[in-house]
């Protein structure tokens, strides 16, 4: 285990470095000076001709790389063009919001995935599982504004049960009753991800369910209820855990735009805003950090998927 | 077997495929016959006509500029069409080519394979809206870069899958009467791909008008004039206290759009060649 650990960890190195020279060439290709690119449409040609400098624009690409990650490696992503602040600072100031928003949605995912995947299964083919089913495929086709722009108008503006925007701190007054103000976005952004996870639960509980292991414990005469818990459901959990990096995925992507439906002072709404102002330091920053997270979560999955199924670290 | 008889076997006794299918061509037909169908010019503005309800002649209602939803959401129907098809085909050509090449000349393999991990490493969205950031807004880009953030998943699964044709004997007996590189892709494994590359491009479909939607929603996605549904969407959004409406009939349109495309993914894959059952994951 150990030793898989290592191998996984060593396998990210390349990698990230590859996906780091991505994200740096990317200001690189966009077309004009990346000087000039970086200050943006209000600058002078001399501060385009010092920003060169500073840059080390006239040195040979691969330095310029070097350079640029030996900083990112200690956190500096240079200086917000919008808010003349260090980039880290800028994105550090969205993570508590979409911490929390992650944080909820996947407390969302879990109460509602698991119970109503494992239902499903256990009542295969019944009208239960059908409408658990095509439920599940309904809300995976439903776009994520669209579903939290209809919460928006009838639970904040037609019943105003919940605020419709914004979040402020939770170190702020109010507290932690200030979480209510991601009840929405994390339900609209669990809603897609739940019907995923109600997906594979089902399917990886009835791929158990035909195991050999399965029918010696129902032939002792052990209690439906306990073999579907104890031998058909912990099983089928390895293979749900490691969906839980697609999830992940699905969750950053998705946040985007729930953070913009929702006006979050969040990571999400940071990039759509950093791309529509053009503030490419913060573009790049957030990438990689958002893309180094990604990594890490994805390495987790994997190794608690090992951790859980020996079998796969032995192949 | 005849084209028709494949499709026949595929749905028979799968409702809920057979039905996805068939909203499928009545999109299709509103694409190909949009200026007959559609009563009004999408693009026509008419400002004494702004935001009214749904009713005669304007059966979805209008919009802020007076434009008939109705008349709109059929265009939208092209749109769809054309970002669904060109991203597939985008995805399974790059994509598939990738993958199959790979897995066939290892060497190669290690490499471009190394290059789709590291294209993975980016969330899907947020791929596509760094790709977008390099490009100007329009229909093309909007395509390819939905089909690069697919490719990549193709080109693994094909190569998963290219690798467990490559260890088959027929593989083996074309490799001893002669054949050369291209007949035994072309020939031998290719022809073994395409019921799983089929359903790919379904799931690629679905998936495909979703990120759209998102891109326009985001305002980097299609241009803002071309009426879209995600367009539309993205348009009306401040005015849903006002006009709850305009938001309803394109978001249906996508929901009931992509449910179908994963429908008939499903039906296809459930009749699928089983060796490959695991390695093509729908919604």
């Amino acid at each position: 285990m150990l030793a898989y650990t290592f191998k996984r960890l060593l396998a990210l190195v390349p990698t990230l470095l590859a996906a780091s020279v991505l994200v740096f060439l990317f200001v690189h290709l966009i077309p004009g000076d990346p000087a000039a690119v970086l200050l943006g449409d209000s600058a002078t040609p001399e501060d385009v001709a010092r920003l060169s400098r500073e840059m080390g624009l006239d040195r040979p690409i691969y330095v310029q790389y070097f350079i640029w990650l030996g900083h990112a490696l200690q956190g500096d992503f240079g200086t917000s063009v919008f808010f003349r602040t260090p980039v880290m600072d800028v994105i550090a100031g969205g993570a508590e919001t979409s911490i929390l928003l992650a944080v909820l949605t996947m407390i969302w995912i879990i109460i509602l995935g698991i119970p109503i995947g494992v239902m499903s299964a256990t009542r295969h083919g019944s009208w239960v599982d059908q409408l658990a089913s095509g439920g599940a495929m309904l809300f995976a086709s439903v776009p994520t504004f669209w579903l939290g722009l209809y919460l928006i108008l009838i639970f904040a503006v037609w019943l105003g049960w919940f605020p419709s925007s914004g979040f402020p701190s939770i170190h702020e007054e109010g507290g932690l009753l200030n979480l209510r103000y991601l009840l929405l976005p994390s339900l609209t952004l669990a809603a897609p991800n739940a019907a995923l996870i109600i997906r594979l639960v089902r399917a990886s509980m009835l791929d158990v369910q035909r195991e050999d292991h399965v029918r010696t414990a129902r032939a002792k005469g052990l209690h439906p209820a306990r073999v579907a818990i104890k031998h058909v459901f912990r099983n089928a959990l390895i293979s749900v855990a490691a969906a839980f990096g697609f999830t992940f995925a699905a969750l950053i992507s998705e946040a985007v735009v729930t953070e913009t439906v929702f006006s979050l002072p969040g990571v999400g709404q940071l990039v759509v805003q950093s791309i529509l102002r053009r503030d490419y330091p913060v573009i790049q920053g957030v990438i990689l950090v958002i893309v180094c997270l990604y990594m890490v979560i994805n390495l987790i999955v994997d190794l608690a998927y090992a951790w859980l199924d020996p079998r796969v670290s032995l192949k | 077997m005849s084209f028709l008889h494949s499709v026949r076997d595929i749905f028979r006794g799968r409702a809920m495929g057979t039905a996805g299918l068939i909203w499928l061509c009545v999109i299709l037909f509103a694409a190909l016959a949009a200026p007959w169908i559609a009563p009004f010019d999408p693009l026509d503005i008419d400002p004494v006509n702004r935001l009214t309800e749904p009713g005669w002649p304007h059966l979805f209602g209008t919009d802020h500029y007076g434009r008939d939803t109705f008349s709109r959401c059929i265009y939208g129907a092209r749109m769809t069409m054309l970002i669904g098809l060109g991203s597939v085909a985008f995805a399974l050509v790059t994509g598939g080519a990738v993958g199959m090449l790979s897995a066939y000349f290892t060497r190669l393999g290690n490499f471009l394979m190394r290059g789709i991990d590291v294209l993975m490493a980016f969330p899907a969205l947020l791929l596509a809206l760094v790709l977008m950031t390099l490009l100007e807004r329009s229909v093309v880009n909007t395509i390819i870069v939905i089909g690069i953030v697919y490719a990549t998943t193709t080109a693994r699964i094909l190569f998963g899958m290219t690798l467990k044709l490559k260890r088959e004997v027929f593989i083996d007996a074309a490799v001893c009467s002669g054949a050369g590189h291209g007949s035994i892709l072309f020939r031998h494994i290719l022809p073994n791909l395409i019921s799983p590359l089929l359903v790919q491009a379904s799931f690629i479909f679905a998936f495909a008008q979703l990120q759209a939607a998102a891109l326009d929603f985001l305002g980097l996605g299609l241009p803002p004039e071309v009426p879209s549904w995600g367009n539309m969407l993205s348009e009306s959004r401040i005015y849903v206290t006002r006009a709850p409406w305009l938001l309803l009939y394109p978001g249906l349109l996508i929901i009931l759009s992509v449910f179908s495309m994963n429908m008939v993914g499903d039906a296809m894959r459930d009749s699928m060649d089983p060796r490959f059952k695991d390695d093509i994951a729908g919604v």
